[in-house]
């Protein structure tokens, strides 16, 4: 957003001194010629403005080119040029007479922030003026980080920021909270607004295809992106009404600058990844020990040895290890093109971007081809206009659902293929799940997506800052989904081959019109927005398929020649939102600030009789360091602000259709298939929006001139009207019916420093970021307290997120069967089983009635540290992000536990309870095969990663120059390269999907990966 | 400079009038759904709203009714049956032990899916009564209705016996208001008697011929006496419940096929013995009968069965079947050749395999037999219970008992047990309905229906040692005590 600024500037003045030049030919003109560098790096800065001072009519300036060099028409001696460069402190030259010298000027970097200047909801402000809470996001320490999609790449960049892997399959999608979560049913996930194009990323899938849903952002090159501003409180957010309650994150992407040379840069990595930890699971011979031990006590009269006899199990080794053959080392790369540069009428930014990425399970990857076309136009002296494109195709080839889970509970007795070579179909016990190195090898299961975003704009300034700017935008996306299961791997076995088909095309358009004057009356500011917007989305899906097929040679490129037509379906969306707004920013002397603003949002989304909503909000704040009480200490304090702001925002995210009573159709049999229809709901014509309503404190200060700057927010969100689910009675029908019940708070501090230690020769700088939010339940609606929610419950007092299961108390010993048999919830009382607390002390455990509040998902605090040192040429980069506190549920860890001898175990299984080795913590084997979910698989998912380490050499500019260059750069990235964790997972950055009430389980995730690259930087 | 002012005033004229006339509209019209306010009108419109109540008896997919859900949630709690090796639910495996309590979420899906059952039956017989006569043909109006009332019967008739304090709704719930969802229960007599009601106006649907065959399926005049005949025997209405099975035997609309295996045959579905079916077709994007897959192995090579709901051994029913008796090896299987290397594999323990469909061999979950929810057997027993519950062994209850024992290859009642006692004769019935109708949810009932001290004496004597009386009904779901403020547990379960 600096660089808008400053090009701004730069054509404003660039503007008049070609009128002037113009205007005043006859003139005779000196020229001066000269040079800007950084006073540190030695190296030249492009585009700083030179300009002659005390020149009260003419801001007569020009702009240093791609050496740093100017050229200024200086009318008569002695005179004083002053240079600006954003970042920088201004710097005066005082020239005395004519010279044919170059003149070098260095400028010193400014660390005074404030300054700069930040995007917000429909436009731009100082960051010296907000009255909200507003974060940017550092670009320069996201873009090491190795990932398909930036959101991706946020976590520990900026407080109040939670950001979480819903899969590590490439492309796969994260969960991002902003503040917390507060919504139970509608969605949670921040709108994202990409150049000016409000997104809810939604990620639905045909269903031909399995597997995690590839993430919606992915489809945006990381690599163009120029800034991310995150909307935090409600002054900030409430503009985008009733979508702006989970928080908004502005990207807006590389532009041109005008009348600048053509800069082209290529930046390409490679890089590899792998698995950070393997499950520790029981081998071959022990698993034989297993199941023999438990096919003996199921069927006693058949023997001890029923499954291998004691010369078999001796015989067997470590067996297959099927971890091993699903992961591996996995490739990736990623390649950019940019061109950009502008003359005085236009300016353009090109740029072309392949990315790859294998996954670390065998036969996934993402593969990504991405372009971009942002060029702006002056049509005249009044009107500009602009074009922001974007298209790209992807390909994804996904892990189908449940593999990751087959990999661990594969025992290590069965093989691959059997002795004929075929695959093994599938577990060869009780329990059934298919192969999974056949399900991965075997399986087409990819997805390809074409997208298009493009925004165009035209913006006219219908008197002096008054500008009206009318936005068209257009966000196209086609998927399509193939799916071939083959006759010969289990899952297609019983149908001679599947293969599906599934297209999804969503469209949405917007049409943005807005009007700003910007006007002063003596020391008054007014910056006014006025606006009215419509957007509209429509979604068509359909899927079909076929199976048994005569080959499985022709995959899903053929569905004719499957002899059984499987039911096809289709279905049709659409939802609008008309919205008008309006927002005035005032100042006084730049010292107090106060902005309001209003939105009203009508969503086709709500039921008839609530289809508009207000969301106003106001804001303030006091730049205490610029009252003369505060002189004395200006020097150490530069900058102190306070700001307060509150306000109500929304949130729609329910879906399409939920007030109506639509009709379901399905199918009874009469000698043939006839339509049945039925109501999926309760019509509730009262359905409305839900509210937040966010009160934020906030301070942000800087000490010695910037060089250490402090900021604190603290916030208390309540939501009500939830659109929640309220269970009804089910002698209604119906389970449950979507209305506006209950409320949750959410409330935080949230704390961030940045410090320039060293800003000479050697550079370091740091930034450190916390952030606590403590999230509860206040009321449910209906009277209602509580309600479980499969391992959890959503419970009046208690934070979303909170699991629900039994606690553990040690394992039944043989003496003990007497006094606490009725504890192991079992109607067969063996030493040797688990043990219950009895929650409801009513003398016996039972599954349903024991349950208790056993941890929550949600973290404490969480954290991000990211250091910076800059020395000669070289730079490194340390990214540390933390999360402390949270619980997750190890569902695989649950599976290993059951010692059914019908899949496989832990390895800590050989430390069982049995006659010989009564075992106080872990259970006997025995077919019993239904998990108990309880305390001693929640486990703490705290952690503490290296996020990112980067360590870069930029070439000396003459080296560069020397092979034609005027920049060159190395770098070696690691992401993930250390985890300091007790989870006994994969990997501690995992939930399950983005539902706030059940996040936190881990069962099944594709594992996120640790990668190495290196790159290479070249500007030409 | 006039041109770039025209532009100007265009900018703004345009912002306007978009901002006046905005193009989008807020009103949802669903393109791909149809929205209950504007449905309900034609012939069509309400045949397909009946038939959205029989969809009910299973749905598509999961567990539901008739499709696993009566199996796990009711038979487990009988002396014949029990959780599988692959049951992996403690819910369903606390049924099994009889441990479950006031929310075991299998109970709680019994009441859920009956209800939205019922809720549907409500909605067809509501709304279809309401569609204007130049609409709908006057014959077909009325046979909807009874057809959606004999549905609504069969379903409270399963809530009572299963919960006995059960809420009777009989129309559709259209508010969300407090008065409209939170509904009193009704007494046992109200329930009956409405049951009764429905099914007495569904005794005048057409009998089964009376329909075409793209009807086949449909609840008939016989389907509504026959039910009836056993909510009068389940009453202990004896005269009524001997009186309405003859009435069915009479009509001559049926009789039992000659060999056992057809009443489980795809081939002979809908037959002559089926008074009331629910339907299944494997193979054919339609519903395959899932009792077949739950019940099936995944021991034999080929054969992906689920081996979750297994024959309770230690009740001993397999051995008591006489040695001509073919109902043993239709209803157990003990042997199976698998089609992937042709061995034959002689299983661990007898398993339940009278869904077994050969078409769908390797893939059980496709078997096209239906679920034979009434057969004439049951009304031939049914009227020598009555029988005997009136006058002692008559001639007449042996001979009917005796048909039902005959046509299985079983000896006669009347050759080896001549002269029983009423009591005995009573437990011979008991004993003919449990091996004859192993696997067609009968067992929980008859067991209930004799009382708490009979059903926990078989319980006890099969091995179940948790059973205690409280288990002849089920506890009213907590959940529905939470949000209901007017409902009240069941005194045995409190």
């Amino acid at each position: 957003m600096t660089e808008v600024k400053r090009n701004k500037q730069i054509l404003r003045y660039l503007l008049i001194a070609v009128s002037l030049i113009v205007g005043s030919i006859t003139t005779l003109a000196q020229s001066l010629k000269g040079k800007v560098v950084d006073s540190r790096t030695q190296e030249p800065i492009i585009g700083a403005h030179v300009s002659i001072k005390g020149d009260k009519n003419t801001t007569a300036g020009t702009t240093t080119d791609i050496d740093g060099k100017f050229n200024i028409n200086v009318k008569h001696y002695p005179t004083a040029l002053v240079v600006s460069y954003t970042g920088y402190n201004n710097e005066e030259i005082d020239v005395y007479e004519v010279t044919n010298d170059e003149i070098e000027i260095s400028l010193n970097e400014n660390f005074n922030a404030i300054e700069n200047v930040v995007v917000i909801g429909y436009g731009k402000q100082k960051k010296a003026d907000l009255t909200g809470a507003v974060s940017a996001v550092s670009i320069d320490n996201i873009k090491n980080v190795s990932t398909s999609s930036f959101n991706s790449a946020l976590s520990g960049t900026i407080p109040g920021l939670q950001v979480t892997p819903t899969s590590g399959q490439p492309g796969g999608g994260v969960s991002i909270r902003v503040r917390g979560g507060s919504s139970v049913q509608g969605g949670n996930e921040p709108l994202y607004v990409i150049d000016g194009f409000p997104i809810y990323s939604d990620n639905t899938s045909a269903g031909a295809t399995s597997g995690s849903a590839t993430n919606p952002l992915a489809s945006i090159n990381p690599g163009d992106i120029a800034s991310i501003t995150v909307l935090k409180d409600a002054s900030a957010t409430a503009i985008y009404g009733s979508r702006g309650a989970n928080g908004v994150v502005i990207v807006t992407t590389k532009k041109g600058t005008f009348n600048q040379k053509t800069k082209v840069s290529y930046e390409g990595t490679v890089g590899w990844q792998s698995l950070r930890k393997k499950y520790d699971v029981i081998n071959a011979h022990d698993f034989a020990i297993l199941r023999n031990e438990v096919l003996a006590v199921t069927y006693p009269n058949l023997g001890e040895y029923q499954y291998k006899s004691q010369a078999e199990i001796d015989a067997l080794g470590n067996g297959t290890d099927w971890q091993d053959e699903a992961f591996r080392n996995a490739f990736q790369t990623n390649h950019q093109l940019s061109i950009s540069g502008g003359s005085d009428k236009i300016s353009y930014a090109l740029s072309g971007g392949y990315y790859n990425q294998d996954g670390i399970i065998i036969n996934t990857d993402y593969e990504r081809l991405s372009g971009r076309a942002n060029i702006f136009a002056k049509v005249s002296k009044s009107i500009d206009v602009g074009v922001n494109v974007s298209l790209s195709r992807s390909k994804a080839n996904v892990a189908p659902s449940s593999v990751v889970s087959s990999i661990i509970l594969m025992p290590s007795t069965a093989t691959i293929y059997e002795a004929d070579g075929s695959y093994t179909l599938r577990n060869p016990f009780e329990m059934e799940f298919s192969n999974p190195i056949a399900s991965l090898k075997e399986q087409t299961n990819k997805n390809i997506k074409s997208n298009i975003l493009a925004t165009a704009f035209s913006e006219w300034e219908i008197i002096k800052n008054l500008k009206l700017k009318v936005q068209f935008g257009v966000n196209s996306e086609n998927t399509k989904e193939n799916s071939y299961v083959p006759s010969y791997i289990y899952e297609g076995s019983a149908s001679d081959g599947i293969a599906k088909l599934g297209f999804i095309n969503r469209y949405s358009w917007l049409n943005e019109n807005t009007l700003t004057y910007n006007f002063g009356i003596k020391d008054n500011h007014f910056d006014v927005l006025l606006g009215f917007t419509q957007q509209q989305d429509h979604v068509e899906i359909a899927k079909t398929g076929s199976s048994n097929f005569v080959t499985d040679k022709l995959k899903s490129s053929s569905l004719e020649s499957g002899s059984i037509t499987l039911t096809p379906s289709s279905s049709e969306s659409e939802n609008s939102l008309i919205s008008y707004l309006g927002r005035i920013n005032y100042n006084f002397k730049e010292k107090y600030f106060i902005s309001a603003s209003l939105r009203t949002d009508g969503s086709s989304r709500f039921g008839k009789d609530n289809k508009w909503g207000v969301f106003p909000s106001v804001g303030g704040s006091w730049a205490v360091s610029k009252e003369e009480f505060f002189a004395p200490v200006a020097k150490t304090i530069s900058n102190l602000k306070l700001r307060a702001s509150y306000g109500v925002t929304g949130n729609q995210e329910i879906g399409n259709y939920q007030s109506l009573a639509t009709l379901a159709s399905s199918s009874y049999f009469f000698g043939q298939k006839v339509t049945c229809f039925s109501p999926t709901r309760i019509s509730n014509s009262k359905l409305g929006w839900e509210s937040t309503a966010q009160f934020d404190l906030g301070i942000d200060s800087d000490f010695l001139n910037g060089r250490l700057q402090i900021s604190a927010d603290y916030y208390y969100k309540k939501t009500h009207d939830l659109l929640l689910s309220v269970e009804i009675p089910w002698t209604s029908g119906f389970s449950s019916s979507l209305q506006n019940f209950g409320s949750v708070s959410n409330q935080g501090f949230e704390f961030a420093v940045t410090s320039h230690n060293f800003t000479r020769k050697f550079k370091w700088d740091t930034s450190f970021n916390i952030s606590l939010n403590r999230n509860k339940v206040l009321s449910l609606g209906n009277g209602a307290t509580s309600y479980t929610s499969g391992n959890y419950i959503v419970e009046v007092g208690k934070p979303l997120g909170t699991f629900y299961g039994s606690v553990t108390d040690g394992i039944l010993q043989a003496d003990e069967i007497e006094t606490k048999g009725t504890y192991t919830g079992l109607a067969e009382l063996v030493a040797g089983d688990q043990l219950y607390k009895d929650i409801n002390d009513d003398g016996t455990y039972t599954t349903s009635g024991d349950r208790t509040d056993i941890g929550n998902a949600q973290p404490d605090f969480i954290f991000g540290l990211n250091n910076n040192f800059e020395y000669k040429g070289f730079d490194l980069n340390i990214q540390i992000t933390g999360q402390v506190g949270n619980k997750l549920f190890n569902q695989n860890a649950q599976y290993l536990a059951l010692y059914t001898g019908q899949q496989n175990a832990a390895a800590e299984a050989v430390n069982r309870y049995t006659t010989s080795n009564p075992s106080t913590t872990l259970p006997r084997a025995k077919l019993d095969p239904a998990p108990i979910f309880s305390d001693r698989f929640v486990e703490d998912g705290s952690f503490v990663r290296v996020k990112n380490l980067t360590l870069g050499y930029n070439f000396n500019k003459k080296i560069a120059r020397s092979i034609g260059l005027s920049a060159l750069r190395l770098y070696v990235s690691a992401t993930n390269l250390i985890t300091l964790t007790k989870y006994s997972g994969f990997d501690p950055e995992v939930t399950s999907g983005d539902n706030t009430v059940s996040q936190g389980t881990d069962y099944g995730i594709y594992p996120v990966a640790r990668s190495y690259n290196f790159g290479i930087l070249l500007n030409f | 400079m006039t041109n770039m002012k025209n532009i100007g005033y265009l900018f703004l004229a345009g912002t306007i009038a978009l901002s006046l006339s905005s193009c989008v509209s807020l009103d949802e019209e669903p393109s791909s759904s149809l929205v209950a306010e504007n449905f309900y009108t034609k012939e069509a419109d309400a045949i397909s709203a009946v038939n959205a109540v029989y969809e009910t008896l299973h749905y598509d997919a999961g567990q539901s009714l008739y499709n696993g859900l009566i199996q796990i949630g009711v038979e487990m709690a009988t002396d014949d049956y029990e959780a599988g090796p692959r049951a992996r639910n403690s819910h369903v495996r606390a049924i099994s032990n009889l441990t479950h309590d006031v929310s075991n979420n299998r109970m709680e899906e019994l009441w859920l899916e009956s209800y939205k059952a019922i809720n549907r039956a409500n909605i067809a017989i509501d709304k279809i009564s309401a569609i204007s006569p130049n609409n709908i043909s006057a014959d077909v109006q009325k046979r909807l209705v009874n057809e959606a009332k004999f549905l609504r019967a069969l379903h409270y008739f399963n809530l009572i016996r299963w919960f006995k304090y059960i809420p009777l709704v009989l129309h559709e719930t259209t508010t969300l208001s407090t008065e409209s969802l939170n509904i009193k229960q009704a007494t046992e007599d109200e329930v009956y008697e409405q049951i009764i009601s429905d099914l007495k106006d569904a005794e005048q649907l057409p009998a089964p011929d009376g329909y075409s065959s793209s009807d086949v399926g449909r609840a008939t005049a016989g389907s509504a006496k026959a039910l009836l005949s056993k909510v009068y025997l389940t009453r202990q209405q004896w005269q009524l419940a001997a009186d309405k099975a003859k009435e069915v035997i009479d009509t001559g609309w049926y009789d039992l096929f000659d060999d056992f295996a057809d009443a489980f045959n795809p081939a002979t579905k809908n037959g002559k013995e089926h008074i009331f079916s629910v339907q299944y077709q494997g193979y054919s994007n339609y519903v395959g009968n899932y009792l077949a897959v739950r019940s099936a192995t995944n021991e034999v090579p080929g054969i992906s069965g689920e081996n979750a709901d297994a024959y309770h051994q230690e009740s001993d029913l397999y051995g008591s079947f006489e040695p001509t008796d073919v109902r043993r090896d239709i209803s157990f299987v003990t042997d199976i050749v698998s089609p992937v290397d042709g061995k034959n594999y002689h299983l661990r323990v007898p398993l339940l395999n009278k869904y077994h469909d050969e078409n769908a061999n390797s893939n059980p979950k496709e078997s096209s037999v239906n679920f034979p929810y009434f057969r004439y057997s049951e009304i031939l027993l049914i009227y020598a219970e009555a029988l005997n519950e009136l006058n002692g062994p008559t001639a007449e209850a042996y001979n009917a008992v005796d048909k039902v024992r005959s046509r299985a290859g079983s000896s006669k009642l009347a050759d080896v047990a001549p002269a029983l006692s009423q009591d005995n004769f009573r437990d011979s019935v008991f004993q003919e309905r449990r091996k004859e109708f192993i696997y067609e949810h009968q067992r929980w009932f008859d067991l209930s229906r004799r009382g708490a001290e009979y059903y926990v004496k078989m319980l006890k004597a099969a091995g179940k040692t948790q059973a205690q009386p409280k288990h002849i009904h089920f506890p009213v779901p907590q959940r529905e005590i939470d949000l209901n403020p007017n409902l009240k547990q069941n005194p045995d379960w409190e």
